[in-house]
Formats: C-alpha cells, structure tokens, sequence
C-alpha cells in the first residue's frame, strides 16, 4: 500500500472517531475503567510478590558444618555452598563466633544471672556447630537446595525453613493467579466493547465497504480507517489510565510514608517505587490498549468483508 | 474475455439458479443479458463478480479463472470490471468528485493521478459542472452517470451494467445507454444485464436470453427470441 493510501485511510479512521464522539467517549471510558482496574491488579500482584520474596529472603537455610570438622573443611564447605544455582548470599559463622554469640544472648537474660554459665566451654570442649546462613533465591526451589546442601560433604545437618516458604510461595502463586484472571476477563471486556463501537461504524458505513469491494479494494485497505479507530481508542484510554493509576500510586505511597501508623511504616520500603513501576504500567497499558483496539475492530469488520 | 463452460449454480437449499449455460462473450463487445426477474440473471452477475462461487462448471474472466481463484486474488479480477448498479451504489455524503476518486482511492491510486483521471471522466459523462454536489442534488440521470464515470475512471477492460436504466425516465436510459456505446467503440466490453425488451431491441446488439436459469436465445444482431415468459413480461 502507498503512503498516501495509508495517510488518507488513517484520516479516515481518525475522522469516524470524531464524528462517531459519543460511542468514542463510551468505549474510551469503558475501556480506561477496565485498564485501571487491571493496572491495579497488577501493581497489587506485583507489591505482594515483592513483598513475600522479602519475607522468603528473611528466612535463611542454616547449613551446619560437622562438629569435629577443621578449618580446611568448613572452607571448603562454603566453596560448595558458593557453587549452587539458587544461592543469592551466604555468611560464615564460625564455632567461635556461635560461641560468643550465645553467650552475649544468655548475658541478657534474667538480668546476666546465667551468664557464667558456658564458661569453660572454648576450645576444643565447644559444643556449637561451625555453620553458613545462607539466603535462597527462588523458594520454589528451597527443598532441591537443601538437598543440595546436605549432599555436600562435611555437612552435619541443614536447618531449611521449607514449611514457611511452602506457605509463601502458595500466597504468590494464589496472588498472581487471580491477578491474571482478572486481567484476562477485563481483557475480553475491552474486546467487547471495542467490538461493539467499531461494529456501529461498520454498520454505519456497509454501504461503502460493499462499493469498495466491488471496486477492487483489498480487505487490509478496508480494514485499515476501522484498525486506526480502534487503535486510537486503545491509545487514548492508555493514556488516561496511565494517568490515572500514577496519580493514585503516588498519591498513595505518599499517605504511606507520612502515616503514623507502625506497621504501614514498616512495609514503606517493601513497597515498589513509582519509578521502578511506571514504565512497565506504560508499555503494559499502551501495548494492551493497542492490541484490544486492533482486534476488536478486525472482529467487527470480517463479516462485511465477506462480499 | 468473459466464458461460461456448463456452468450451475445451486444456493443453499437446493434451488437450481443456473445451469447449463455456456457462453462466451469477446473482448470489445456489446451485449445485453435479457431475462425477466428470477430468471437467473442476478445469479449470472454475482458468478462473474466472484460474489458466489459456480457450483459446477467453469467460469474465466479475463486472466482469471474464477472456480480456481484465490481469496487475495478477487480484489484485482474486480478491479478488470467496472460495475454500474441500478440503485447506482453512491455515498451519499460525499460529492460527486469523491465518490468517482473513491474507487481510485480504494484501488491505491496515487493522488497526484487521481486529481488529474476524476475531472476528465466526469467532462466525459458530461458531470464537470456539477463534481462539487452531493447525489441527492442530483437527478437519477445525474446520479446514474457518475456512477457510470466510478465504474469508468480505473480504465477497466469490462463494464458490467446492472440494470442501468431501472431507476431513470425512459429519456435519461437512452443518454446512459449511448454513453455504453461511445464507452464500448473505445474498445471496451460492456455487459447490460436488464430485463427491459424494448431497450435491448432499440440497439440492434447482440441479445443472451435468459429463462428459468438456462441460456434460451443468443442472438447476435439484438433481435432476441420472444418466448411465451418475455410477451407476459412486456404486457
């Protein structure tokens, strides 16, 4: 097709879309409506997933090197650790520093009134184990790891918080299961009402697609005004929508941040920044919104087009 | 240029449109397609259209044999034919000017070619006055004559005209029909399928009758067969 052809047919469709202005601003508000609620479907699947992944990250696996290992042996334990996939960090801790470690904990209690009480133990009479804390990266996988971990050798035990993690990734999963499901019901909302305001369009111009057919007129040349209108109502209801979900993101993380309550200060910094978000909501809205208006005005057209 | 090989056609429903029918009709010719209403006539146009598909039998249009064409190829059989309709199939929204570069327009046409082909086929059917009206100001003459100008302004190598007189008085059908005939001595065909008798009688061209879906006279010199169905259509 030549650029004038497709210059005049986008001024085509964008002409309908303003002499068609009240079906324009129903669809526009109808589908802004649907994208706002999928937009915070998806900021909320996004906030409780970072949130859980927090919580995972704050549950270690605690690897306990054999008592009567040696330096050497706990050295090369953490060598292994540090060769596993789904390991984001690890720390040492040394049979020493478990010892004073537990002493400084007993100190405090009962007002220092046991805090004798591992006198004597140093050396080579220290019961505590030699052991890495370390943090996995995908929770999912924790039972694998720590089968991973206990295979390694000089490994006494592995202390894996498995129950936890089972319960947090069942939340996640739970959360983004339903995220998508709505956004795929709203998805085929959109496409409805798409649907119905390009087929009032079609139906106002059959006339002409049918002359254009019996000219000669390929189905793409027909397809193309009703393809920009339907386009265009996608891309002016991301906009708003776009619009709209920051204003109440920023909004809301401002009342987060200045509220005086303890607990919602405490999730501040586990909620996800505007800007790490609004990029994805961008893209995300722009993509949807185009693609909803592109096929909804493709499936209104093909039975006109069957001439 | 147009050929029908034992050609049949049967809709949905069992009822028999057409059948037997085998002609051929040459490049640069006149002809009319007589045949009273529900004789098949409609049918025989809708098959040379590609609108409905022959259900046996072959039919070739120019280059394209139409029961082996492919969906992406109907656009450009359709673009070797200019259809004239008798409700004349104008938008009504647009001028007389518009509706003559719209079948240039949806045939990607550049706009440069269609600024300087629209003007001169509306000066050929004699509309160059009045490009900038809308077809309700003008009369069914008028109208029918731009469409005749959209059906012209491709350069197609066939003109199909349906009915082209239906809707216009008797004075206004002979101005369409001697513009058929200068349309046709510049070499191009042209097909008037109507059921009018006395029309196709007055100009002495070749005459394809047609009853109860079958081919009943071919007469080359326009003085067509009367059977029984044509007097009762003429009383």
């Amino acid at each position: 097709m030549s650029l004038s052809g497709i210059r005049y047919l986008s001024r085509q469709g964008l002409h309908n879309l303003v002499q068609n202005r009240l079906m324009t601003l129903a669809s526009v508000g109808v589908l802004t409506a649907c994208l706002v609620i999928t937009g915070v479907a998806a900021l909320l699947s996004a906030n409780v997933s970072n949130f859980v992944d927090y919580l995972g990250a704050q549950n270690r696996v605690v690897v306990y090197v054999e008592l009567d290992a040696d330096d050497a042996t706990a050295q090369a334990v953490g060598d292994e650790i540090g060769k596993l996939s789904n390991i984001t960090e690890y720390g040492y801790t040394s049979k020493e520093e478990a010892l004073e470690q537990t002493k400084g904990w007993i100190s405090e209690y009962d007002n220092g009134a046991y805090a004798s009480v591992l006198d004597g133990y140093e050396g080579e009479n220290n019961p505590l184990y030699a052991s890495y804390s370390v943090t996995v990266d995908d929770l999912n996988q924790i039972a694998k790891t720590t089968q991973e971990l206990e295979a390694i050798s000089g490994v006494d035990f592995v202390d894996s918080p498995s129950e936890l993690a089972s319960t947090l990734v069942g939340i996640k999963t739970t959360v983004n299961l339903a995220g998508w499901g709505l956004v795929a019901v709203l998805a085929v909302v959109a496409v409805v009402v798409i649907v119905n305001t390009i087929r009032l369009t079609v139906f106002a111009r059959r006339k002409e697609i049918n002359i254009m057919k019996f000219v000669g007129a390929t189905n793409g040349f027909i397809r193309l005004p009703f393809w920009v209108e339907g386009t265009a109502i996608g891309a002016i209801s991301a906009v708003l929508a776009f619009g709209i979900i920051s204003a109440i993101y920023i909004w809301l993380l401002g009342q987060v941040s200045v509220s005086g309550i303890s607990w919602l200060q405490s999730i501040y910094f586990q909620i996800l920044p505007y800007r790490a978000v609004w990029k994805w909501l961008l893209g995300g809205f722009a993509a949807a919104g185009i693609l909803l208006g592109g096929v909804g005005s493709s499936l209104s057209i093909r039975r006109y087009l069957k001439v | 240029m147009i050929e029908f090989c034992n050609v049949k056609k049967v809709y949905p429903g069992g009822n028999v449109a057409l059948h037997d029918v085998n002609l051929k009709i040459e490049k640069g010719e006149f002809c009319f397609v007589l045949g009273h209403s529900g004789a098949g006539k409609s049918t025989f146009l809708k098959l040379i259209l590609r609108e409905e598909a022959a259900t046996e039998g072959k039919i070739q249009v120019g280059d394209y044999d139409l029961s082996k064409i492919k969906n992406r190829d109907i656009p450009f059989l359709r673009r070797q034919l200019g259809v004239v309709f008798q409700d004349f199939r104008l938008i009504p929204t647009m001028t007389a000017y518009d509706n003559v570069a719209f079948a240039m327009r949806a045939t990607n046409v550049q706009e440069r070619e269609i600024r300087r082909r629209v003007p001169y086929v509306l000066g050929l059917v004699g509309l160059s006055e009045k490009a900038r009206r809308y077809p309700p100001e003008l009369s069914g003459g008028e109208q029918q004559r731009v469409a005749l100008a959209r059906a012209l302004v491709n350069s197609p190598p066939i003109i199909i005209a349906d009915e082209p007189t239906g809707n216009i008085d008797p004075e206004l059908s002979v101005e369409i029909m001697e513009l058929l005939t200068a349309i046709n001595k510049v070499g191009v065909t042209v097909v008037v399928v109507t059921h009018e008798h006395e029309l196709a009688a007055r100009f002495h061209k070749r005459t394809i009758l047609i009853e109860k879906g079958q081919v009943v006279a071919d007469q080359p010199d326009g003085v067509p067969v009367v059977t029984p169905s044509e007097v009762e259509v003429m009383r």
